[in-house]
């Protein structure tokens, strides 16, 4: 199931947090409790690291990374670098790129098979996101948005995009993704889904203003919980008609 | 009609307990479009224009948040008087002549008493606006802050802050009126620093007023932000019933839980998620039965609670009576406070059903739980419910993770069986609750601001040693991570390889040089090595002694060591005809010749042109 929670008042956790197949980054200076709720669910099973990518916080949006490598922006300092390559297991390649435009994380997606990035990105960079990531990389727009990575999130079982999407889009996208996708919102009605919710292939954030409904759609398309559509369905029926009565 | 109707959709949306304003709404009013249909047709006029209606109500509907944590602080009534006295002086102009006329000096002093009065308003009016009004917060709230602060003390000293700014307006007033007929700078003056006085003896005055505020504010800007409408559950009962840790279970609030009673002092709040539906469970200190009058502001806590919030009642009943309290005594206690459960969903819980069973308790106390029961039926009616025999009024469960202690009847033994996977799911899932967060580590360690987590504590290494060795950043002026190589002990095996396969290369020619030789080109070579060696070290002695005194210029020579008559006789021993060497060493100065001196300029001219391109492209 889905956790929400919030950041410092925030609700845009996907900016302060970066979550893989392979591991999760947090954003550090910030407070304990947000860590552990993390570490809590996820310490077990992958490292969760507490990092800065060049000073800041907002790691989501600075990096880009699946199960098989994690790149990061030229802004990232040496001591920063040598803090990830140490915090990560041997098999994750931490590469610092050269690339112009460098909120990575808003510029591209990705998981484990397949990048979308932004059009104007360095052929350089795409060759380098191949290689490291180990995924095939494709320029596209979502919803008319160049800022790929702010406006959808993926792992390799779906996907949500921004709600405005066409169904051609969406057609094609899934096509290129071959995953099922779903046009929605999180944090009760904000487009941006990459800063409200982080999803590996077993887990989900999401910021705690995340309604029910939103927070159903987000199980259901990511496959979060192991059950038919119609259960769900039915649940939330009857969590709805319960609050009428 | 129409603004009845929008009003009438909002409260219902209001209750039906969701917030409105996303494109989920539409969703939800496909939803309750059924519920909407039993009414009366012009309502869907208001469906049609919801999204209007939502757009003008949604902040007024969001702001209501009960959060006394951004009142501005009090100072002090000396600060007080300090801060309004030095923004005065600050502010307004200084500098007044005794020539000037009257008029402009009577102004002078006008607008510092006037800008006094001005800035003591504001500030007072600050602190009555900000300090929530108890009449017109939630009943809830008003209560709670009764109980803890003494709602008349609160308004005493509100009222006090009130007349000390009305009587500061009073006082300018007066001063104003009479600096218009001060009748020289003096007076004015006089007139002014009386008026000042006069204002800052009234703030002093109301000093303790100000001093308690400051306390209530501290307090209240720690008090939980219990929103008194939305979905809530509600714990209460007897001291040490297991409340807490009930709370503890189902949210992150992290209550503190010690086997003695009041340990909660306080409401605590947590959120937990069921079905989709965020909740908002509330613990509550324990309460006694005791007249409502003895009551401690401890207990009250808990009483405003139960009657002020919409929320559904987990009474907590602990069934082995290991709190200290038979059942009879909670079964009271409930009987006495069963009235604040009118028209809400009540729950009996019986709690710590490992240590006692309900089914082994004596008959008197299921009588009494019988009873509690068909009261909290009862609670349904109010509800629009109907008692019935299958309502889920009643739950067993037991909130303590150790097993309760049992007496041994006899040495048999009786294991559980449970299938394997089972037992795994069950290992791993109290792995994680043993696992020490590092939100647990700040609170041992100090708290929030005072622990500062490594970050290297998760880092894998080779060696777990290596986890704290401090690297240098900077080293000799270089990057130290410039220099970082992670293949460089490969990379220094393969130079050592290389090295070697030359070195043995090498040691094979030399070997075979000396096999080869004759006598006597072992006897040549044996010579040239000889000569070899004595001239490094003659270079070496020169090279010594060179560093240790000047070098002289040849001429300051004056032994006259290096003549050009010298290296005439040198020459000639080498067989060279030395008469040019030595015409070329002697210093030649031509006279000056006019035809020369043109092409010398030019030559400069375009030599300085050069130059400057020179200079142009180092600077590009």
């Amino acid at each position: 199931m889905a956790t929400r929670l919030r950041f410092e008042n925030s609700c845009e956790i996907g900016v302060f947090t970066k979550l893989t197949n392979a591991y999760c980054l947090v954003a550090n200076e910030g407070s304990e409790s947000f860590y552990s709720i993390f570490e809590s669910e996820l310490a077990d099973v992958i490292p969760v690291v507490k990092t800065s990518i060049g000073g800041t916080r907002i790691i989501g949006r600075l990096c880009i990374g699946n199960k098989k490598g994690l790149l990061l922006p030229h802004t990232t300092t040496d001591q920063e670098l040598q803090h990830l390559r140490n915090s990560l297991p041997d098999e994750v390649v931490v590469q610092r790129i050269n690339e112009k435009l460098s909120a990575l994380g808003n510029c591209m997606a990705c998981n484990d098979h397949v990048a979308l990035t932004h059009t104007d990105l360095d052929k350089e960079t795409e060759e380098m996101i191949a290689d490291v990531l180990g995924v095939e990389v494709f320029r596209q727009t979502i919803a008319g948005n160049v800022l790929v990575g702010s406006y959808c999130a993926f792992s390799n079982r779906g996907g949500l995009v921004h709600p405005h999407t066409s169904i051609e889009d969406l057609d094609e996208l899934s096509t290129l993704l071959q995953v099922p996708l779903v046009a929605g919102t999180v944090n009760r009605g904000s487009e941006v889904i990459a800063g409200g919710l982080i999803v590996n292939d077993w887990t989900a954030f999401c910021g705690s203003d995340t309604t029910a409904t939103e927070l159903s759609v987000i199980e259901n398309v990511f496959k979060l919980r192991e059950a038919q559509p119609n259960d769900v369905a039915n649940e939330m029926r009857k969590s709805l008609i319960d609050t009428l009565a | 009609m129409q603004s009845q109707d929008k009003f009438y959709l909002l409260v219902k949306f209001q209750n039906i307990g969701f917030k409105v304003g996303s494109p989920n709404s539409e969703f939800y009013l496909s939803q309750f479009s059924t519920v909407l249909n039993l009414l009366p047709s012009h309502i869907h006029f208001s469906i049609v224009i919801y999204s209007a209606v939502i757009a003008f109500w949604r902040k007024p509907l969001e702001m209501v948040q009960y959060n006394f944590k951004k009142i501005t602080r009090v100072p002090t009534g000396k600060d007080f008087v300090d801060i309004v006295l030095s923004r005065t002086q600050r502010q307004t102009p200084t500098v007044v002549h005794k020539g000037y006329a009257i008029n402009h000096i009577r102004q002078f002093y006008m607008r510092k008493v006037k800008f006094t009065q001005t800035n003591f308003h504001e500030k007072l009016s600050t602190i009555i606006e900000e300090f929530p009004r108890l009449d017109d917060i939630h009943p809830f709230y008003g209560d709670l802050l009764h109980v803890l602060y003494n709602k008349d003390h609160y308004k005493l000293a509100l009222g006090q802050i009130n007349t000390a700014r009305n009587l500061i307006g009073k006082i300018s007033k007066d001063y104003v009126k009479l600096l218009k007929y001060g009748d020289s700078l003096y007076r004015c003056k006089a007139l002014k620093v009386a008026a000042l006085g006069r204002m800052c003896t009234v703030t002093k005055r109301i000093g303790p007023s100000l001093a308690y505020l400051e306390q209530i504010r501290q307090h209240m800007a720690r008090l939980p932000s219990i929103d008194p409408n939305t979905r809530t559950i509600l714990i209460c009962g007897y001291p040490n019933v297991g409340k807490s840790s009930f709370i503890n279970k189902i949210t992150r609030a992290d209550v503190d839980v010690q086997p003695y009673a009041f340990t909660t002092k306080s409401l605590f709040v947590g959120h937990t998620d069921y079905k989709y539906l965020r909740y908002q469970v509330i613990d509550t200190p324990g309460i006694l039965d005791r007249p409502f009058e003895d009551r401690n502001i401890i207990e009250m806590c808990s009483i405003t609670a139960l009657a002020h919030l919409r929320a559904a009642v987990l009474f907590f009943l602990d069934i082995s009576g290991s709190c200290g309290y038979t059942i009879a005594q909670q079964a009271a206690l409930f009987h006495s406070i069963k009235s604040l459960f009118m028209n809400k969903t009540l729950i009996i819980v019986c709690n710590k059903t490992d240590l006692q069973s309900l089914d082994g308790i004596s008959e008197d106390y299921k009588k009494l739980v019988a009873d509690m029961k068909s009261e909290a039926m009862k609670t349904l009616v109010g509800q629009g419910g109907e008692p019935r025999d299958g309502a889920e009024v009643l739950l067993t469960m037991s909130t303590l993770t150790e097993d309760g202690v049992i007496a041994p009847r006899d040495q048999k033994e009786r294991p559980p069986c449970i299938p394997q996977v089972v037992l795994e799911a069950k290992a791993k899932e109290a792995e994680k609750e043993k696992r020490k967060l590092e939100k647990d580590l700040e609170e041992e360690n100090g708290g929030a601001g005072v622990y500062s987590a490594s970050l290297k504590k998760h880092h894998l290494l080779e060696n777990d040693e290596w986890k704290e060795d401090n690297m240098p950043e900077i080293l000799d002026g270089h990057n130290v991570y410039d220099f970082v190589d992670p293949d460089i002990l490969q990379r220094l095996e393969e130079l050592e390889k290389e090295e070697g396969l030359l070195q043995e290369n090498e040691e094979d020619d030399v070997e075979m040089d000396v096999d080869d030789l004759t006598p006597e080109e072992r006897k040549a070579l044996a010579e040239i090595r000889k000569k070899k060696s004595i001239l490094i070290q003659e270079h070496r002695i020169k090279k010594s002694t060179a560093e240790s005194r000047p070098i002289v210029p040849r001429k300051f020579d004056k032994d006259k060591k290096f003549t050009s008559k010298r290296m005439g006789r040198q020459l000639l021993s080498l067989g060279l005809d030395p008469s040019k060497a030595i015409e070329r060493v002697r210093s030649k100065s031509r006279g000056r010749k006019r035809e020369g001196l043109l092409i010398i300029r030019t030559l400069m001219v375009v030599m300085i042109w050069m130059w400057m391109i020179m200079m142009v492209r180092t600077r590009r």
